[in-house]
């Protein structure tokens, strides 16, 4: 392993075609070099969610459909499963971390690296162009910074998290349907007017 | 410009008289002015036939001023952007708008099909079923006819270049209406803090307050509408739809709406770029409400009387709306004809216009309240216990019949006086707009006192969110609708647990009225089944005799009457005459109409395009496209693609020069002579942990996956309860307590779930994670005797070797320095490995397989060739060699069940349908002409002959041309098959002779496995 | 459009969920000692009744976990969702089993 390969997230071509409108109302980004892990254990296991919280620095989100924000995000996905995003080079090592000081608990920890991509949409009309294609309700009241779900966002299953309250949202989804999610959002789009970035 | 519209009105209207419009209708040129429809601007120009009726070919003109409109139906636009189906009433007048009648072929002046009013007779209700069944073969001759000369329009014959759009949107209290009630409402709600929308299906708000000259608060109504709509626009979470068409009332207070974008000055985005960002042409709202508020209002009823179809009969309320509304004037020398007093203000518009209005035939006794007063007192006179017998002229009302009458409604009468007229003002009383509140759930009541169906909310209200208000709800001065949507919106906004805002109830002038008397079909010279045609349904031509024929007939309920007599069954959905035909059913049946009651209220509430129910996803994005981490790679190399699932997969790699067949047997022939590669990164993959993993699997999988050692991949297969194969994938066991499985491309999702609902729900105390890695890795398998030469020039940091590295077992590896799992499992037969790396890196891997590979001349390989490859070998695919009726038993893979556990599905194959000996079994075929390739889905039979029905004794389920054997295969499922090898069938092909086939065993190539494990 | 309250996540619309048939079907324990048509009944023999049913429904474009919905399946007003086993991750654990930890999601009042 001389040289690590690159991370590909696979929409290279899509974002290097993608045209800018000038004062665009949405903004449509790829966030690169991500790394996730996929998090299973027992919470009401207390001592298991103690001792993951010690490797991770920070708490991890027990309120369905919330998220935390420190050193990683941690993502509540169910009662028993979480997805932690975290630098691309990170993630083995924290992966690692995390099986070892859970070995024996029954936990299961999975580096998903390789199989999710993060975008990002903001703008001040962001909201509207996702409530297009998902039935949440995205009023700031109801889904603000902190909230996340897994939810539908067109037809493709994803992460919806209220990133901030510009208001920017972070979408994490498979990555096979990342080129046609990405489609399908600057589709939605066009009467906005959309800039597209890579960060 | 005005004088070429004759009968525009010089002051007055909500239109913009600055701003005149060019249009046409059936290529004739027309002028109007922004604000009108199509329908006043062909008033104002003096059109006054529109259309052909459906069935009897009659002229008919305009007769309403909204959604209830029957015969204006016109066709909008041209080429791919026309639009059928669209009532002239609500068509927003546009510059250049080019407009077509509908049902004038071959055009609304001289009408072929006209001649058909001669055959009246035969046309009568079911006449479809009557005339045209017999014989039944020729219905195909009679239905090209009929379709020839009737018909709405067309649809547009290429796609749509318009956008459109969906949005989803959540509100506490949805106000559909934006009349005096709903404005009211939905203005009490927002200032309680609610986040409300109003919608409202015209372009302005104000509903009825646009078509008359209320005063509210002692000034004009438009003031108040106009004020309110001001505070509305300015609270931020209320939302006005102006163009908005409520069209369903769903489950859990889900609601549809259909905007109209084009001609909206607001909607998304910066309007000073309209020009350069494609805006929606139509909207579809799909609304969650916690509270819903109908405020839709009501539909003024027509009368049956005696060709009351002639162009220039006119609802009161419309005459009124065009009047007030858009200024024009549908007549010079009007009659009105009621049975309740609104339509003496109409008559009152009227004569205030500068109509001569001739009479106000009332067919009350003891005529109408205040309003009948006022009339006399301008000099109209008002004819009481009088009826309009009959109506002359053709293309146009030219005069009326009266009649005295007694008040038995069925009883004939005889005219006595004749007035020239050319407009027929009409009003038959109001219907509540119900339609949203049934739709809803919510029953009806019949109001003897109003003669209407008015929601039922009193008994129902505690488990109901959703509220009638005003007219909708049966209130009919102006003051009670305000007082009633004020506590409608109070109401809602209580149970919402906010504080209701404190409003005071504007106050509207009100006058004192005369209740409304029944007259649900107007007495003639004739009776009713002998008279001239009374008109219940103007769009469909459903007569009052035609309902009272069905009831001869034996028709009773009310929906067979309607499916009968076609009532009710327009665009229009019968908005206009359908309760007059329950009341004329009622008394055919001499039943109460609360005992008959009424059909049921179906969405949508008005038409919609297609283009609005599609919305975004339509072209390329109307289902996902899943892509592999190759997919760039694939595409590159030209390859077709085939879609598995959502998958977009290489189907071949065609060579310059390649058809596919050319391309598969090169593909092939690599990988049983060389090395081949194939993207196979679909395969559903699932991370299976915890300590109770094997005892979970155990119960899933058929075979002993307990036996399995570390290191070991096995195949699975999973069954149904039912004994049915379900999938099936290789497993690994990667650690005492930890498996990797894998699933088929289209069954992943599924079986994930599968595992997870027995996980979940039967033995929750199994302690195992079950992970979906499917997007996590991709697979890529290199196949053939080269194959592993190919990992040892890559590099790959463990031995590859037979003894090191043997058949049906799993690595991790270091391979052309990017970390790997290695299986060693074959889907071709052939020495393979197949290479699973983190996606990320996958492409990269890929390519160097691919650079590697040169000196083997290796060939990437798609699906088609996976295919012939796995066939040679007799491997089945779930989904394609089996269907759900399949058992492993019928597959010949007894070996792969456990004798020693119980496992899911077990149990059903000692079921007796499971051990029946002719149940169809696996088997190869071989075509004994050597060359055809049977068609998959071809059905197998014993023995040709001409006796019918022949006998299917099987099917092919799998079949292609061996490259390496240098002859067609095919799998098939066959009863008892596996008794019958040697035996010969014959397939059944479309078009030619059977082609006898020979029964063998499905395994064409290597027989005895030795090339996979070597 | 239903909207289905997940004990979990709280309610989301019916396109987030797939629907899993009658709930309460425990599978026998041993299956061999079952006759034929014991076993036919618990394989293809559902109430499928008029009023209120008991079903199961995934959640599975959220958070993956099946639970029991109280239908009415003619009015299909949801009576409430609930939770079909106590020994479920996240579930109270002094729920007793029959309740199955009830999320006490009434839907409409």
């Amino acid at each position: 392993m001389s040289e690590p390969a690159p991370h590909r997230h696979g929409l290279e071509a899509f974002f290097a075609t993608a045209e800018s409108t000038p004062d665009a109302r949405v903004e449509i980004g790829v966030l690169s070099n991500r790394g996730f892990l996929n998090v299973r254990l027992d919470p009401r296991k207390q001592q298991n969610v103690r001792t993951a919280e010690q490797v991770l620095g920070q708490a991890m989100p027990l309120v369905a459909n919330t998220y935390t924000s420190g050193r990683h995000r941690v993502y509540w996905l169910g009662p028993d499963e979480w997805l932690v995003e975290t630098g691309a080079g990170d993630a083995a090592t924290l992966g690692g971390e995390l099986t070892a000081v859970l070995a024996g608990s029954g936990a299961a920890i999975n580096d998903v690296s390789g199989g999710q991509v993060a975008l990002r949409i903001a703008g001040a009309d962001a909201r509207t162009v996702l409530a297009k294609g998902c039935t949440l309700d995205l009023h700031p009241r109801e889904f603000g910074p902190g909230q996340c779900a897994r939810t539908g966002l067109a037809r493709a299953t994803l992460l919806l998290a209220a990133a901030d309250a510009a208001p920017s949202y972070t979408i994490i989804v498979g990555r096979s349907f990342a080129d046609y999610l990405c489609r399908w959002l600057a589709h939605a789009a066009r009467p906005h007017g959309a800039c597209f970035s890579t960060r | 410009m005005a004088a070429a519209q004759p009968n525009r009105l010089q002051h007055g209207g909500r239109i913009d008289r600055s701003r005149p419009l060019a249009f046409s209708l059936d290529g004739k040129a027309y002028t109007g002015f922004a604000g009108d429809t199509l329908a006043s601007a062909l008033i104002a120009n003096g059109v006054a036939l529109v259309g052909r009726s459906f069935k009897l070919r009659r002229p008919r003109g305009i007769v309403g001023g909204g959604a209830e409109e029957p015969n204006a139906i016109m066709q909008v636009g041209e080429g791919a952007k026309t639009q059928p189906n669209l009532p002239a009433t609500q068509i927003e007048l546009q510059q250049d708008l080019v407009a077509h009648t509908t049902r004038g072929w071959p055009s609304v002046g001289f009408d072929i099909g006209a001649i058909s009013d001669f055959f009246g007779r035969i046309l009568g209700a079911g006449f479809y079923y009557k005339t045209f069944m017999f014989p039944r073969s020729f219905w195909n001759y009679y239905e090209r006819a009929i379709r020839l000369s009737t018909g709405f329009g067309e649809a547009p014959a290429s796609p749509d270049p318009d956008a459109y759009e969906h949005m989803n949107a959540h509100c506490d209290v949805l106000v559909a209406g934006g009349g005096p009630a709903g404005l009211i409402a939905a203005l009490v709600a927002a200032r309680s803090g609610a986040r409300v929308i109003l919608a409202d299906d015209g372009n302005e708000f104000g509903g009825s307050l646009l078509a008359g000259a209320d005063a509210i608060d002692g000034a004009p109504a438009m003031d108040w509408v106009a004020g309110v709509v001001a505070e509305l626009r300015e609270i931020p979470d209320c939302v006005l739809l102006p163009r908005g068409a409520v069209l369903g009332y769903h489950d859990h207070d889900f609601l549809t709406l259909a905007e109209r974008c084009v001609a909206d000055p607001r909607g998304p985005g910066d309007a000073t770029r309209r020009d350069i960002r494609p805006r929606a042409r139509e909207r579809l709202w799909r609304i969650r409400a916690k509270r819903v508020i109908l405020a839709q209002g009501s539909f003024e009823r027509p009368l049956a009387f005696c060709n009351n179809d002639r162009p220039g009969v006119m609802l009161a309320s419309a005459v009124s709306t065009y009047i007030h509304r858009y200024a024009v004037l549908p007549g010079r020398h009007a009659v009105v004809f009621t049975n309740n007093d609104s339509a003496y203000r109409t008559a009152l518009d009227l004569a205030g216009a500068g109509v001569k209005v001739a009479a106000i035939v009332d067919s009350r006794a003891g005529g109408g309240g205040a309003l009948a007063a006022q009339a006399r007192v301008v000099g109209i006179p008002v004819l009481q216990g009088r009826v309009i017998s009959d109506v002359t002229g053709k293309n146009r009302v030219r005069g009326v019949s009266i009649a005295e009458w007694s008040g038995d409604s069925w009883e004939n009468v005889t005219s006595t006086v004749r007035i020239d007229c050319d407009l027929l003002a009409v009003s038959g009383g109001w219907s509540p707009a119900v339609h949203l509140h049934a739709q809803a759930g919510g029953r009806l009541d019949w109001d003897e006192s109003q003669l209407c169906f008015r929601p039922a909310h009193a008994s129902e209200k505690q488990r109901q969110s959703h509220d009638s208000a005003g007219a909708g709800n049966g209130r009919q001065s102006l003051n009670e609708c305000l007082t009633d949507g004020l506590r409608a919106g109070t109401e809602a906004v209580a149970k919402l647990g906010l504080e209701p805002a404190a409003i005071k109830a504007p106050a509207a002038s009100s006058a004192g009225e005369a209740p409304i008397e029944a007259l649900w079909r107007v007495p003639a010279e004739r009776d009713a089944d002998r008279c001239p045609k009374q008109f219940i349904d103007l769009q469909n031509d459903t007569t009052v005799a035609d309902i009272r024929l069905a009831v001869r007939e034996g028709y009773r309920n009310v929906e067979h009457v309607k499916r009968y007599t076609a009532l009710g069954f327009g665009t229009d959905q019968g908005k206009l005459g359908n309760i007059n035909g329950m009341a004329v059913l009622a008394a055919a049946l001499g039943k109460t109409i609360a005992e008959v009651g009424t059909t049921t209220f179906r969405p949508v509430y008005t038409p919609v395009s297609f283009g609005t129910v599609a919305g975004e996803s339509v072209g390329g994005l109307y289902d996902p496209v899943r892509k592999t981490a190759l997919h760039e790679s694939h595409e590159a190399a030209g390859a077709p693609m085939e879609v598995v699932g959502q998958w977009h997969r290489p189907w071949y790699f065609p060579r310059a020069g390649e058809d596919l067949h050319a391309a598969v047997a090169r593909e092939c022939l690599a990988v049983r002579n060389s090395v081949g590669a194939m993207d196979a990164s679909t395969l559903g993959k699932i991370d299976a942990r915890g300590p109770d993993v094997v005892k979970f699997l155990e119960r899933i999988y058929t075979h002993n996956v307990g036996r399995m050692k570390l290191g070991r991949c096995a195949y699975g297969i999973m069954l149904g309860e039912d004994g049915m194969v379900m999938d099936d994938g290789v497993m690994a066991r990667l650690g005492e307590n930890h498996f990797y499985l894998t699933t088929t491309t289209g069954g992943a999702a599924n079986a994930l779930n599968w595992l997870e609902l027995w996980l979940q729900t039967e033995w929750p105390e199994l302690e195992v994670y079950l992970t979906s890695l499917t997007e996590q890795f991709s697979t890529i398998a290199v196949a053939g005797p080269n194959s592993r030469g190919l990992l040892e020039k890559l590099g790959c940091d463990i031995p590859l070797d037979r003894d090191s590295f043997p058949f049906l077992t799993v690595r991790e590896a270091v391979l052309a320095g990017m970390p790997a799992s290695l299986f060693r499992v074959s889907f071709s037969g052939e020495l393979a490995f197949e290479i699973n790396i983190a996606s990320h890196f996958a492409l990269d891997m890929w390519r160097k397989v691919l650079d590697a590979g040169r000196e083997f001349a290796i060939a990437p390989y798609g699906t088609e060739s996976m295919h012939v490859l796995r066939a040679e070998k007799g491997f089945i695919i779930v989904g394609q060699d089996t269907d759900g009726s399949v058992t492993p038993v019928d597959l010949g893979m007894n070996w792969l069940l456990s004798r020693e556990k119980d496992f899911l599905g077990k149990r059903s194959l000692g079921r007796p349908d499971c051990l029946r000996k002719d149940r169809r079994q696996l088997v190869g075929l071989l075509s004994f002409d050597q060359r055809t390739v049977l068609p998959e889905g071809t059905q197998l039979i014993e023995k040709t002959g001409r006796t019918t029905p022949v006998p299917m004794c099987g099917h092919v389920t799998s079949s292609y041309h061996s490259a390496c054997l240098d002859h067609p295969i095919a799998l098939a499922l066959v009863a008892g098959g596996r008794a019958r090898k040697g035996d010969t069938l014959f397939a059944a092909l479309p078009g030619s002779e059977p082609v006898p086939v020979q029964v063998v065993s499905p395994v064409f190539y290597d027989p005895k496995g030795e090339r996979q494990n070597v | 459009m239903l909207l289905i309250t997940c004990p979990w996540c709280g309610p989301r619309a019916e396109t987030e969920f797939s629907y899993g048939g009658e709930a309460d079907i425990a599978r026998p324990l041993d299956p061999d000692a079952l006759s034929d048509a014991e076993w036919a009944d618990y394989l293809f023999y559902r109430g499928n009744p008029r009023g209120p049913h008991r079903e199961k429904w995934n959640h599975v474009h959220g958070c993956r976990r099946w639970f029991g919905v109280e239908r009415d399946t003619v009015s299909y007003r949801i009576a409430r969702s609930f939770m079909l086993s106590a020994g479920g991750p996240g579930a109270d654990a002094d729920a007793g089993p029959e309740s199955g930890g009830d999320a006490n999601t009434e839907q409409e009042d």
